[in-house]
C-alpha cells in the first residue's frame, strides 16, 4: 500500500471553482511535507446542456438562471477577477458552453493511460482560458492528442461510451458522500473539504490526515 | 474506486467556500471583500 495521501477530487470541467479551486489545492500540496495521491472524478453540473449550446456563459445565465445581462456581465467579471488572483487568465467572451459528459469520459481515458492530471489541466485551460470546445469528440481527441494520447484511440473510446459507466459510478459515489456542489475534496476515503478553500486549509488538513496515520503507527 | 463507499465524511475547512452547485456558481461575500482589498493594494480605487 502507498504512503501517499489520497485525495478524491469531485469536479465538472466548465466549473469556475474547480479551476480555482485546482490551483489552491496545488499550492497546499506544494508546501507539504509528504507525498499526495489525487485522482479526478466526475461530477456534472448542468447534465441537460445541449452540446452545442447556442450562445456564451452569459447567454447560459440569462436563459436559465433569469439573470439579466448586466447582472450576468458583472458575475462573469467577478469570477475573472478571482482566477486571476491565482494566475488564471479566464476568458468568458469565448468560452463555449457545452454538456461535459464526453469530457468525463476521456479523463477515465485518461486515466487508464496514466495522463489523467495532465488531460484535467488541459481540458480546464481549453474552457476557460483558450476558448476551445470540450463537448464535442473530434474536439476533445485534438485536446488528448496535445498532450500526446493517440487521438484515434480516443475517438473510438468516447464513441463507444467505454467509459460512460465509471463516469456514472463517480456520480453514484457523490451523492453516496451527499456531494451537491463541486469542487468536492475526499482526503483518505475520511474527510470531506467542500469549495475553493485557501491553500492553508487544504494544507492542514494533509497535515492532519498525516500526524493521524503517525499517531497509530 | 469502483464500489460505493457509504461511510460519512468528517467535514473540514470553511463552509462558505465557494463552490457551484447545480448550474449556478455563486460568489461567496468574503470573496467580494477579497477583491476590494487587491484593488485597493492595486491603487484601483
Amino acid at each position: 500500500m502507498s504512503d501517499a495521501i489520497k485525495v478524491d477530487i469531485w469536479s465538472d470541467v466548465q466549473c469556475p471553482w474547480c479551476y480555482i479551486g485546482k490551483r489552491k489545492f496545488e499550492a497546499a500540496v506544494a508546501t507539504f511535507d509528504g507525498d499526495v495521491e489525487v485522482e479526478y472524478h466526475s461530477f456534472e453540473l448542468a447534465p441537460d446542456t445541449p452540446v452545442d449550446f447556442d450562445g456564451t456563459p452569459k447567454d447560459y445565465l440569462a436563459q436559465r438562471k433569469g439573470v439579466s445581462p448586466a447582472q450576468a456581465d458583472e458575475m462573469l467579471d467577478r469570477v475573472t477577477g478571482i482566477a486571476s488572483s491565482v494566475g488564471l487568465d479566464y476568458d468568458y467572451d469565448h468560452v463555449h458552453q457545452t454538456n461535459t459528459i464526453k469530457a468525463h469520459e476521456l479523463l477515465h481515458y485518461a486515466r487508464s493511460q496514466g495522463r489523467q492530471l495532465d488531460m484535467k489541466e488541459r481540458l480546464l485551460k481549453a474552457y476557460f482560458v483558450d476558448g476551445r470546445h470540450v463537448g464535442r469528440i473530434e474536439d476533445l481527441a485534438d485536446l488528448a492528442a496535445e498532450i500526446g494520447l493517440d487521438r484515434s484511440e480516443v475517438v473510438e473510446v468516447l464513441t463507444d461510451e467505454r467509459y460512460l459507466a465509471d463516469v456514472k459510478a463517480d456520480v453514484a459515489q457523490a451523492e453516496a458522500y451527499g456531494i451537491n456542489g463541486v469542487p468536492f475534496f475526499v482526503f483518505d476515503e475520511k474527510y470531506g473539504v467542500s469549495g475553493a478553500q485557501d491553500p492553508a486549509t487544504f494544507a492542514n488538513v494533509l497535515e492532519q490526515v498525516q500526524n493521524e496515520r503517525e499517531s497509530v503507527k | 474506486m469502483t464500489d460505493v463507499v457509504s461511510s460519512p465524511l468528517t467535514i473540514l475547512g470553511d463552509s462558505a467556500a465557494a463552490v457551484c452547485d447545480g448550474d449556478f456558481c455563486a460568489i461567496p461575500d468574503h470573496h467580494e471583500a477579497a477583491i476590494v482589498n487587491r484593488r485597493v493594494d492595486a491603487d484601483e480605487i
